[in-house]
């Protein structure tokens, strides 16, 4: 059990950093507004642009994600698992 | 769990086994038969150290163990190392963040002009925050939709009944648990006050939180109640297992012989 959570939360903190420098790139015109880190990023002016700002919903996702598939649907899968096989050896 | 209960006598210094250390459960004195005692605090403490200096003291004697004969990690270099490697990653991240997102210098205060919000410093939020309770004054239906105080004593009286509650708190437990399993209830009180903390100061800066302000209000009570019982439940369901049973013979003091 805590394997899987320090797996979930390097995921969450990994990615999350990664997500939050880029988003203070791109999605950030003011850090006094309500808007930072959310703001509509703006057109990609070369491949690089184009490349971070494509990035930065790919690291939100997979922060928010992968900390869910490992401190959620990894146990409750096991869970499940270990049910059907006790639910089979009873019967 | 059979294996260990059938282990020959020999002492070890890896916690496996009976070391003799540890009194069995029914041997030790509860808490309140411990208070009953009249001995006092200095005849406790000499005890406590003189009994842990002799078990550890015949724990080396029995002990078969050459290399190593010390319980517990040398400062050099086990901890060092250790410490050395946590001071490292933090400093790292600081250098890290600072040279990835280097927030933007704005103007420089004016002094002549107050600025349109004004705040204190960041660890006064939560009394700013308590201040700005004034949506949550009730007008009262007696007095025609008037309010039976003004906006600014309502959030005074909003610092008066938290500090007051913390105040009250050491009447109510005195702490004595060691870890948040022994006593889930209090844990729970603690972890619930430290998230109020968090989501009353988040409300002085309500102009930077891009939610709503009637949604934010019931974040802010609602967050911390259900950390609370978050807290509760999971400090709840860790009262069983090797670790626990250890750590609660820990927590009730060894008897003095």
């Amino acid at each position: 059990m805590a394997d899987e959570f320090i797996k979930g939360f390097g995921i969450l903190t990994g990615a999350g950093l990664v997500w939050m420098v880029l988003a203070g790139w791109y999605q950030t015109p003011s850090f006094f507004m309500t808007n930072q880190l959310i703001a509509p990023p703006p057109e990609p002016g070369n491949v690089f642009d184009a490349i971070s700002i494509f990035l930065i919903d790919v690291f939100l996702w997979t922060a928010i994600l992968g900390a869910l598939t490992f401190w959620i649907l990894i146990p409750a899968g096991r869970e499940a698992a270990a049910a059907i096989e006790s639910r089979r050896e009873s019967s | 769990m059979s294996e260990t209960d059938t282990t020959d006598d020999a002492v070890r210094t890896d916690g496996s086994g009976e070391t003799g250390i540890v009194a069995p459960d029914d041997e030790v004195p509860t808490w309140s038969e411990r208070k009953e005692r009249k001995a006092g605090l200095p005849r406790l403490t000499y005890e406590y150290f003189e009994r842990s200096r002799r078990e550890d003291q015949d724990l080396r004697n029995e002990s078969d163990y050459v290399e190593r004969d010390v319980l517990g990690f040398p400062t050099w270099p086990h901890e060092v190392i250790r410490n050395l490697s946590i001071s490292m990653f933090f400093v790292g991240m600081i250098v890290l963040i600072a040279a990835a997102l280097p927030p933007s210098l704005e103007a420089p205060a004016d002094p002549s002009s107050t600025p349109e919000i004004i705040l204190p410093d960041w660890y006064l939020y939560w009394s700013f925050g308590l201040l700005k309770l004034n949506p949550l004054n009730p007008g009262l239906a007696v007095l025609e939709g008037g309010k039976i105080m003004s906006d600014q004593l309502y959030g005074v009286l909003a610092n008066v009944v938290v500090v007051g509650a913390v105040a009250l708190l050491p009447y109510l437990n005195k702490g004595s648990a060691r870890r948040p399993v022994e006593q889930p209830f209090w844990a729970a009180i603690g972890v619930g006050g430290a998230v109020f903390s968090i989501t009353i100061a988040a409300l002085a800066v309500q102009n930077l939180i891009p939610i709503p302000l009637p949604l934010q209000l019931n974040i802010v009570f609602v967050f911390p109640v259900v950390a609370g019982i978050i807290t509760y439940a999971v400090l709840k369901t860790m009262r069983e297992g090797y670790m626990y049973g250890l750590n609660r013979r820990y927590y009730m003091l060894r008897p003095p012989k």
